[in-house]
């Protein structure tokens, strides 16, 4: 079995009772967006290209992608993907005599809020192959699971009796001894060796969610990043948990699963509830602020759906390049002349992103 | 009428791009039934040339390159050569109002669950296949075209020689 069929069975089990196309679009707890990504390149110099992330393109119960068109000047388009994670791209490239490259993609999806009980068994919940559980527990560059990753991990473990219960002292760990830090670029890139062996726990969800995955794997509980885009504000009364203008040019957001036997793959998210800790009026709120305490409950087991979701894919290698893998891919990617551009730095990239939920 | 299939001719990107050659696997199947509830199934085309398009209303590329299939259709009149726009997850409201509004003559299919669509691997729109009177796909084109080109014209007349 390949990888790309790992996660297809993966997130085949994680799908609820998958809804059937048009009865799930049409019920009233799926919601659909549009999501426009343009990028103009400033500046070219040689030969420039473009990596644009894709939606995820298998269905789940929480999440379908319902189509990507795109339009712009560029000589050559594809659709590409790492080949380990299935996580797909758009890609385009020019040549050096283009004076402004530009490209613009709208991907259209639904989602719907997931909520899993980890206290009860669910009859669909599937069974990870030995395969799979081994894809999900093995280490990646950035996130290792031995030497002080796995040291930590097993303190934390110590007495837990299953994986629901691991996955559970892992996330209490994180949210209790980490902090979201605003100083830190993008979503940062989850070096979680250095964070343990610094003793610097800030970060943001990259850094956070990859350290609850990162012990969660050294713990033998397989676990994922998925990363994806904030796209509208939160219905649930937290204003750092969404977006509130149509841009969502720097509204990147990763989450983290866990599998369980008997529950399958579980999300969880304790970087948000560092974010509403950080973030929420009046600001700087204690752990035990119930706002806050609400939040790290919910987020243990749901994810609401104000999200798009693009991929779970690690040490990516974008096709095309000599330039260096990625840890992830959340962000749109370029290089002119060989060079690659700053995925961070949208202004001087340069790129936009805007969000709309389509209502009939 | 005539006028806005002009400027949206106009809009369509000036780069010249050749058809790809297909390289990829076999031919996916393709049943579906159109905006009018007839079924079309791609078997039933062999013999003939057929322009395999996936298109949404909402994707404004899509748009602005089918008056030039219709064109193509148009100068491919009384040769063995078809096109089937498949629309990708919308309706038949949606897909019949648009063909009413622009006045295509080919028929628009509907893939609602986009299985079709996946099966055919077109995850960005617009994607378009050529397919030879033989039943095999001869071209691919991702993203938007001035089908009314020559060198594209020549090259869908070349598979029916």
């Amino acid at each position: 079995m390949d990888r790309r069929a790992f996660l297809k069975s993966s997130i085949a089990a994680s799908a609820a009772a998958s809804l059937p196309w048009r009865t799930g679009l049409a019920s009233s707890d799926w919601r659909t967006f549009e999501v426009v990504t343009r990028v103009e390149l400033q500046l070219p110099e040689g030969v420039s290209r473009v990596w644009l992330p894709l939606p995820l393109s298998l269905d789940t119960g929480w999440h379908r992608s319902l189509g990507n068109g795109w339009s712009g000047n560029a000589a050559r388009t594809d659709v590409l993907s790492d080949g380990k994670y299935g996580a797909s791209m758009l890609y385009a490239e020019w040549p050096a005599n283009v004076a402004t490259p530009h490209l613009e993609l709208a991907s259209r999806f639904s989602t719907r809020d997931r909520s899993v009980d980890p206290g009860k068994p669910r009859p669909d919940a599937g069974r990870l192959s030995p395969a799979e559980r081994a894809f999900f527990t093995a280490p990646t560059e950035y996130i290792p699971t031995d030497g002080i990753v796995r040291k930590t991990a097993q303190g934390i473990v110590k007495g837990a009796r299953n994986d629901v219960d691991k996955a559970r002292a892992i996330y209490e760990w994180v949210v209790e001894n980490t902090f979201r830090d605003p100083k830190v670029r993008g979503c940062g890139w989850g070096d979680i060796r250095a964070m343990l062996e610094t003793g610097n726990l800030g970060g943001k969800c990259g850094d956070l969610n990859a350290l609850f995955v990162g012990l969660a794997r050294a713990a033998g509980v397989a676990a994922r990043d998925v990363y994806g885009l904030r796209v509208a504000a939160s219905e649930h009364g937290y204003r750092s948990l969404g977006v509130g203008t149509p841009s969502v040019t720097r509204a990147q957001h990763c989450r983290a699963e866990f599998f369980a036997e008997g529950r399958g793959w579980v999300p969880v998210d304790p970087a948000d509830v560092r974010k509403v800790a950080l973030e929420e009026p009046p600001g700087k709120l204690a752990l035990n602020d119930p706002k806050v305490a609400a939040a790290r409950k919910r987020l243990f087991g749901s994810w609401e759906m104000n999200w798009l979701a693009y991929n779970m894919g690690h040490d990516i290698a974008l096709p095309n390049s000599k330039g260096p893998k990625l840890p992830y891919l959340m962000y749109p990617n370029g290089e002119s002349g060989d060079e690659r551009l700053d995925q961070l730095d949208p202004d001087a990239f340069k790129y936009t992103m805007t969000a709309r939920e389509l209502k009939a | 009428m005539r006028l806005a299939l002009l400027l949206l001719a106009l809009a369509l990107p000036a780069s010249a791009q050749p058809l790809k050659p297909w390289a990829g696997g076999a031919t996916p199947a393709l049943e579906l039934t159109d905006a009018e509830g007839k079924l079309h199934r791609l078997a039933d085309y062999r013999g003939r040339a057929v322009l395999v398009n996936f298109w949404a209303t909402w994707c404004v590329p899509c748009r602005e390159e089918m008056p030039s299939m219709e064109r193509l259709r148009g100068a491919l009149q009384g040769k063995p050569f078809v096109v089937l726009a498949v629309n990708v997850g919308e309706g038949a409201r949606a897909a019949r109002a648009f063909g009413e509004k622009t006045g295509l003559g080919f028929p628009l299919l509907l893939d609602p669950d986009t299985k079709t669509t996946r099966a055919w691997n077109a995850r960005v729109l617009p994607a378009s296949f050529v397919v030879g009177p033989d039943g095999r796909i001869r071209y691919s084109y991702f993203g938007a075209i001035d089908w009314a080109r020559d060198d594209v014209r020549v090259a869908i007349e070349n598979l029916l020689r």
